[in-house]
């Protein structure tokens, strides 16, 4: 496969996955803080913010009055602002058409659906009524992306090379959620009458990365802030945990480097490394240094998107 | 349920068969030719109303496969589809041996002419084709002078502008063997008539397309450079704006071969490779989509950002074939066209199969002054443009631009040639405006494979519609549309 070529489907997966991330954020954050327990967590501002921290544009000056408008149009449907879902979808796409070759007929079809469903989008709507609709469409579509691409591409190396960008992209974007809700936690504590580990933003973090069914299933109570890091960064059977996505990320690294023991600067070695890391901690330890552990597994997952770029894009 | 479905129009009840015009479907008298009966009784069927639900979806799954084009207005880009009509156009295995036979013909002939042009010139010196018209060609290439291409093979892919004239038979228009575009959208033009009304399929036999990309990938493979066992085929492209973009990423997938642009080619030690995820991969056949200026920054156009440096002398050395050849335009400029009934002659000593139209050469002094005197009768063709570009025809055009027509003419006789306008037949299309069937006329394009050893016709081929009511320009680039177009088996 051709490098740059590679590298584009890498950043399609990204892109696709980047999206759904930040469609359904917005989605059960709104929704949720509508009835939340307590007045912080159900008022505008607090949901407001909170968004703009998981789009990386955090606002620490409690002064500035956000408006509900504005923001959702500027992480939705706003072209001028990169982080915005509409210009993900637009990569995405653009990535697809580079690509069209490659990937098959089907899946081009989906993501060109996608894209003509996003830009058609009436901002209008979208900002006063169309919130929900537009973003569980969003998460229905890249749902159907991803099934598109485990079952019409063959499972090769172009493949291997989208399902790491979605796995890359998937663990960034869950520790940027943990990171947000963390920080939504720490500030709503006061108002709670209850300590930081029973908040109700653990819940709201489950539902954000669309776990908390799988938790309940799998604890049987209710979330704590020791339960919900356990399940979403350690537990590998849940889809949506770090380690999952680590370790798809080092299924997929193997098909593109099948070497019995990887150079030790390689992807594949690095995300071994990374792995086992992970695979042997325990949730109180992350607990105790939730800021210290967020720094440094995002910081692993840059250096391990620079190293494949290093390696297998550099054309 | 439409509420008045009881005032529903059977679909053709409002055509005009205005019987000045060669109509390929109805007689004169109004009844439909034999080879259409079926059809007319079929599409008889559906109302105006199913006819524009059909038509709709077909539109749009153009749309959702992203079968499309940009447009660029003030503001932002717009995506649109091109135009495809659902009444397909059939042709009958006679009438197709005589286009088969005939593209095959000419492509035979056009490839003796470029090899023969390019080492000894036999035909120039017989007297048969003047030396100017060659020397004075901007597509004549001298670096390719006593080359040998891989197999013998110049021009791999001919695309063929056939049309039927009034007179009933075949004429040909122009020889494109440049880089010819439009096979992607026969298949698609199938794949959406299939799609929308697959039950008429049934009562015809008509000939598959899809099986294009599996020859075009045989003669890639049949014009491997020496010494090469299996030969890695690429189609490199000008990139993902370039108007051809999605029949280009066609083809590659059609083949399984890599879509490359130029900066994923490198050559080394006058070999090319690609730049793939696990290293450098030699590249041995290379079907390309860019034009001779733009291949190879050192050896023709320097500001080309689409070529490959060194990528021509890759090829004069034989380290790789390049489909079509460099230097093949010189023979689908418009005045050679007009010497190919004396080439076929020459090199192949057969009589042309299908018909040239009769061409007036501005560069001879006394056909000059014919043209001159006559434009309102010709239609004006500059002989190196492509797309529809620059053509002027007589009886469309005021006083006043028959003299800036005269003008231009004057001051470069050789860009210029003249032919008599001639009477494309018509086919019954819908028109959106008028929610109706119309007569329009269209053409034919064919695509011939040609290769060593190994030949081959595309049954059926891009029959395109001039939208505009009146026009003879079926170019897409020029507001045409299209049609899928039947061959039928016996």
């Amino acid at each position: 496969m051709l490098a740059r070529v590679a590298n584009n489907l890498f950043w399609m997966g990204r892109y696709i996955e980047r999206a759904e991330h930040v469609a359904r954020y917005l989605n059960v954050n709104y929704f949720s803080s509508l009835d939340a327990p307590n007045e912080l967590s159900q008022s505008r501002q607090f949901v407001l913010q909170s968004m703009m921290f998981l789009v990386g544009e955090p606002i620490n000056d409690d002064s500035i009055i956000l408006k509900e408008e504005d923001i959702l149009f500027n992480i939705g449907l706003n072209a001028n602002i990169p982080y915005s879902i509409i210009n993900n979808v637009k990569y995405a796409r653009e990535n697809a058409n580079s690509a069209r070759d490659l990937i098959s007929t089907e899946l081009y079809e989906s993501v060109n659906k996608f894209y003509h469903f996003v830009i058609k989008y009436s901002i209008e709507d979208f900002t006063k009524k169309g919130l929900y609709d537009f973003t569980v469409n969003i998460t229905e579509m890249t749902a159907i992306l991803r099934g598109k691409i485990r079952g019409t591409l063959l499972h090769d190396e172009v493949y291997a090379i989208i399902m790491l960008g979605i796995n890359l992209e998937r663990a960034t974007q869950v520790i940027r959620i943990i990171n947000a809700k963390y920080n939504d936690a720490v500030m709503a504590k006061g108002s709670y009458g209850d300590k930081i580990s029973h908040s109700f933003e653990w819940t709201t973090l489950l539902k954000c990365v669309e776990s908390y069914d799988m938790m309940r299933r799998y604890y049987k109570k209710t979330p704590t802030s020791i339960s919900t890091l356990e399940f979403l960064i350690l537990n590998p059977d849940c889809p949506r945990s770090v380690i999952n996505s680590i370790n798809q990320v080092y299924k997929h690294i193997r098909v593109l480097d099948e070497s019995k023991s990887p150079d030790k600067n390689s992807t594949a070695f690095l995300i071994s490394k990374v792995k086992g890391e992970y695979e042997f901690k325990f949730a109180e330890e992350i607990e105790g240094d939730i800021q210290g552990f967020i720094e440094k597994i995002l910081n692993s997952l840059v250096q391990i998107s620079l190293k494949m770029e290093n390696e297998f894009f550099n054309y | 349920m439409p509420m008045n479905s009881d005032v529903k129009k059977p679909i053709f009840s409002s055509y005009i068969n205005n019987t000045a015009l060669f109509d390929e479907v109805f007689k004169t008298n109004g009844a439909a030719k034999n080879v259409y009966q079926k059809l007319f009784e079929l599409y008889g069927n559906h109302s105006i109303q199913d006819y524009v639900q059909l038509n709709n979806k077909a539109k749009s799954s153009f749309f959702n496969q992203g079968i499309t084009f940009q447009v660029y207005d003030n503001k932002e880009t717009q995506e649109k589809i091109f135009p495809f009509d659902l009444f397909p156009r059939i042709i009958d295995e006679d009438e197709w041996k005589i286009i088969e036979s005939g593209a095959i013909q000419r492509s035979k002939a056009l490839n003796l002419f470029l090899w023969d042009i390019y080492h000894d010139k036999k035909i120039i010196k017989d007297g048969i084709v003047p030396l100017d018209l060659i020397s004075s060609s901007a597509n004549y290439l001298h670096q390719m002078i006593g080359i040998d291409p891989p197999g013998g093979i110049y021009n791999h892919i001919s695309g063929t502008d056939i049309i039927k004239h009034s007179d009933g038979n075949y004429y040909v228009l122009e020889d494109n063997i440049r880089c010819p575009s439009g096979v992607s959208y026969v298949i698609c033009n199938r794949t959406a008539l299939k799609r929308a009304l697959f039950g008429v399929f049934n009562h015809y036999k008509t000939h598959s397309v899809t099986n294009y990309a599996e020859n075009l990938l045989d003669i890639l493979e049949s014009v491997k450079p020496k010494g090469v066992d299996v030969p890695n085929c690429v189609v490199i492209t000008p990139g993902m704006y370039n108007s051809a973009f999605y029949e280009h990423s066609y083809l590659a997938k059609a083949m399984g071969v890599e879509l490359v642009e130029g900066r994923d080619l490198f050559v080394e030690n006058d070999f090319v490779y690609m730049k793939t995820i696990r290293g450098p991969i030699k590249v041995d056949v290379i079907y390309r989509r860019v034009d001779d200026q733009y291949i190879d920054p050192l050896e023709f156009r320097a500001d080309s950002s689409l070529g490959v440096p060194g990528l021509f002398a890759a090829y004069l050395k034989g380290n790789v074939c390049l489909a079509n050849a460099p230097g093949t335009g010189v023979a689908d400029d418009k005045a050679i066209y007009t010497y190919m009934p004396k080439i076929i002659k020459y090199y192949l000593d057969e009589t042309p199969i299908l018909n040239n139209v009769h061409t007036y050469h501005c560069s001879r002094p006394i056909e000059l002054k014919y043209v001159l005197e006559h434009i309102h009768e010709l239609v004006i063709k500059p002989v190196d443009e492509a797309g529809g570009y620059g053509i002027s025809i007589g009886n469309r055009l005021s006083k006043a631009e028959i003299k800036v027509v005269q003008e231009e003419i004057k001051q470069n006789p050789r860009k210029y040639i003249a032919q008599p306008i001639m009477s494309l037949s018509v086919h019954p299309t819908y028109i959106d405006d008028s929610e109706s069937f119309e007569q329009r006329h269209v053409d034919l394009r064919t695509f011939t494979l040609l290769g060593n050893k190994k030949e081959f016709v595309l049954k059926g081929g891009l029959s395109r519609v001039a939208l505009k009511k009146g026009n003879l320009i079926v170019n897409s680039s020029q507001g045409g549309g299209s049609k899928d177009t039947w061959v039928l088996k016996k």
